[in-house]
């Protein structure tokens, strides 16, 4: 097998489940936006009076879903531009 | 990741001053001068922002609110957000909403602001009252007003740092017309992220003021039967 240092290959484990998670972390809001979208769609259709409650209740439940990747994005650019496990044990 | 991150500029007495701080500064004159411009000049634009701004917040308060006591708090927070999360695109320099500093003080003033609002509309006994009134409420009552901070903060600095350096990846690899639609989607969601953290401000406001007695809650059940919508 080959010989990698520790730096090395714990660069290239984050890297990798960085990876995993960000895609992980990107599906499930995705699919939930995209049910709330639908919702509301489908709501605005029926009672077009209630548009403009339902858009903004949309808006607010729409960022509020999304926050939820953005700390999954915010863990990961942790990770990998300031990793703590290379700057504590290797430098 | 440098163009994106904080730089310092200049030290005075030892003390850092990073960049955003600057754009800070920068915004502040902008603002107040925007401000004196339009009190002394063009009084109708001063009409039309204060409307907008509390036909937004009046949309997410209840109906019998007074929008005009909070709109002071939140249409800064507003005129602010909207000029910071979009000055990037400005050469030279960097939105101070890209600096985790910024927004955790954003935040903190908006988390002291709903305890004021709220001390100031029920007095201290009637709000604590309000807050913990079965007692085995409270202990769930400060761990979510701590987790609303937190995310209010993070989910401005992530939309804004996630787009900038989206924009800085791309400009690296091509820096031709590709860009374009990664700034203008910026700008999209700066403007959405400066309404969204108004409109969170003012519905975490709004829950701290409100008095849902049952008196009110009758006449509002009786006023809602009587109008055939």
């Amino acid at each position: 097998m080959w010989e990698l240092d520790a730096p090395t290959l714990i660069t290239v484990l984050t890297i990798g489940f960085s990876t995993i998670g960000i895609v992980l972390g990107c599906i499930v809001p995705a699919i939930m936006e995209g049910i709330a979208t639908k919702q509301a769609l489908e709501s605005m259709g029926r009672q077009p009076d209630a548009a403009n409650d339902l858009r903004t209740t949309l808006l607010i439940s729409m960022a509020l879903l999304e926050s939820t990747a953005i700390y999954v994005l915010l863990v990961i650019l942790i990770l990998i531009f300031v990793n703590p496990l290379l700057d504590r044990f290797f430098i | 990741m440098e163009s994106v991150t904080p730089q310092v500029v200049f030290t005075i007495f030892g003390l850092p001053i990073k960049d955003t701080v600057v754009s800070t500064w920068v915004i502040m004159v902008i603002l107040i001068a925007f401000a004196w411009f339009i009190r002394k000049y063009k009084p109708g634009i001063a009409e039309i922002i204060i409307d907008s701004i509390s036909g937004i917040i009046a949309t997410v308060m209840p109906d019998d609110t007074k929008v005009i006591k909070f709109l002071s708090i939140l249409g800064t927070l507003a005129m602010f957000l909207i000029i910071a999360n979009i000055f990037s695109i400005i050469p030279f320099m960097v939105a101070p909403t890209a600096n985790i500093n910024t927004t955790i003080a954003l935040a903190v003033v908006v988390f002291f602001a709903v305890h004021g609002f709220g001390i100031l509309e029920k007095g201290p006994w009637g709000y604590i009252k309000s807050v913990a009134s079965p007692i085995f409420i409270l202990p769930l009552e400060i761990v979510s007003q701590l987790s609303r901070t937190l995310s209010l903060s993070i989910r401005l600095f992530g939309n804004i740092l996630s787009t900038d350096l989206v924009v800085a990846i791309v400009f690296s690899i091509i820096p031709f017309i590709l860009p374009l639609p990664l700034v203008a989607l910026s700008l999209l969601t700066g403007v959405l992220q400066a309404y969204i953290f108004t409109v969170l401000a003012s519905v975490y406001i709004a829950s701290a003021v409100v008095v849902e007695d049952k008196e009110t809650e009758r006449r509002r059940l009786k006023h809602e039967a009587s109008q055939p919508s």
